[in-house]
């Protein structure tokens, strides 16, 4: 198994939850966002997304809720919830965590 | 011509087996989805049809998409799941201390399961609502039986007349629950051949029940008991599981083996109409999971 897309795999809910919790968005415009936001770097199958959106809300992470646009088309826009914000907070502390310390051990080994 | 889309989304749909409203509500979510790609990439140039199917590429395999989601929402909470169980627990209730005698204690049970079918079926089938149901059938079976008892001749007319109305009864609330999921009406069947396994071994000689039946029971409640408490058991695992492999294994292995041990210590008593009814159990039981296999291969 490729070792970045395992990072991915195990980063997904951090990373979702983290742009839900910008603004309400929808399944396609955050497959966009991350594309974006990673210069191309985060390039899943789309349709992973949809499972990991389910997870989310179905504990209570995130809530979806449909809205009619102007065109008449429906879109369900995603919303972070206050125990999604404090998980978020939680990850991203856990994170930063972890990532200083790789960095430390890394930059150690490399002196 | 059906589209790439449609095509797509038919055949997710077919390989998800949760409730229609969710399965509906992700089906359109991927619809969307879909129609945003193909729309970004029909403004970059390409034909519609090229768009389509490069949408439906990159959104990735639906039967994939179907397992994941179906794990998802598959895994009923402990409240269900102890729920589901509740109707097991409350037989296994009844025949401790002989509440099974007791005509309050029964009519009690009857009319709370009654009740309590009546309110899941028309609140959207939820999943606990299943083995509820399968008590609500068997009294629908059971008079049938009964009825073969009546005096000669008596008993063929009101069976002719009364069997035709409850298998259309029963074959369409099975129908409807496996419309939902074929899995929920084997859930929904599984008290019916545990109760049926012990029903036929009470017979003997050339009568379905024995003139001692009453005794019979008294002399089984200790394992009348505990093959309801493993039929709880197996609800609990059957809702709290994800994987629809080990759901299929936990709701298969439990009742079959609970119908194997009974009519193994029958001892060769059941009558032939005892076996007949054996048989009518452990087809509609199996008839589901077999619908299920036949449709994944």
């Amino acid at each position: 198994m490729n070792y970045g897309r395992e990072l991915l795999k195990g980063n997904t809910d951090s990373l979702l939850l983290y742009l839900i919790s910008r603004e309400p968005t929808y399944g396609y415009k955050i497959v966009k966002e991350l594309e974006k936001r990673s210069n191309g770097y985060f390039q899943f199958k789309e349709g992973t997304l949809y499972p990991a959106l389910h997870r989310l809300e179905r504990d209570n992470l995130i809530t979806g809720k449909w809205q009619i646009l102007p065109n008449g088309q429906q879109r369900r826009y995603y919303y972070i919830t206050t125990k999604g914000q404090q998980a978020l907070a939680a990850r991203l502390a856990t994170w930063q965590d972890f990532s200083t310390a790789v960095k430390a051990v890394m930059q150690a080994e490399t002196i | 011509m059906v589209s790439n889309i449609s095509h797509y989304l038919n055949r997710f749909k077919a390989c998800l087996k949760i409730d229609q409203t969710i399965r509906d509500g992700v089906a359109e979510e991927l619809y969307t989805h879909l129609e945003d790609k193909r729309q970004e990439l029909e403004e970059k140039g390409l034909s519609r049809e090229e768009a389509s199917k490069i949408a439906v590429q990159s959104l990735g395999s639906p039967e994939l998409i179907a397992q994941q989601i179906y794990e998802t929402h598959a895994q009923g909470s402990w409240k269900e799941a102890l729920f589901s169980a509740l109707p097991h627990f409350l037989v296994a209730l009844l025949f401790t201390s002989y509440y099974w005698q007791n005509i309050v204690y029964v009519s009690i049970i009857v009319a709370l399961t009654v009740s309590i079918a009546i309110y899941g079926w028309h609140r959207g089938k939820p999943v606990w609502l299943f083995p509820w149901l399968g008590y609500y059938l068997i009294p629908v079976v059971v008079t049938g039986i009964l009825l073969l008892s009546l005096p000669r001749g008596w008993g063929w007319i009101a069976a002719l007349i009364y069997i035709p109305l409850a298998l259309f009864v029963f074959i369409y609330i099975v129908r409807q629950t496996a419309r939902r999921d074929w899995l929920y009406a084997s859930l929904m069947l599984a008290p019916m051949l545990v109760i049926f396994s012990w029903f036929s071994s009470l017979g003997i000689g050339n009568r379905l029940l024995s003139s001692d039946w009453i005794a019979g029971l008294q002399t089984n409640a200790l394992w009348i008991v505990i093959s309801f408490i493993a039929l709880a058991g197996a609800t609990i695992a059957f809702i709290r599981l994800k994987p629809r492999r080990y759901k299929i294994l936990s709701l298969l292995i439990p009742p079959l083996v609970i119908s194997l041990a009974v009519i193994t210590t029958s001892r060769g008593s059941i009558h032939p109409w005892g076996w007949l009814i054996l048989l009518f159990s452990l087809f509609a039981f199996a008839t589901p999971v077999w619908m299920q296999a036949r449709a994944q291969g």
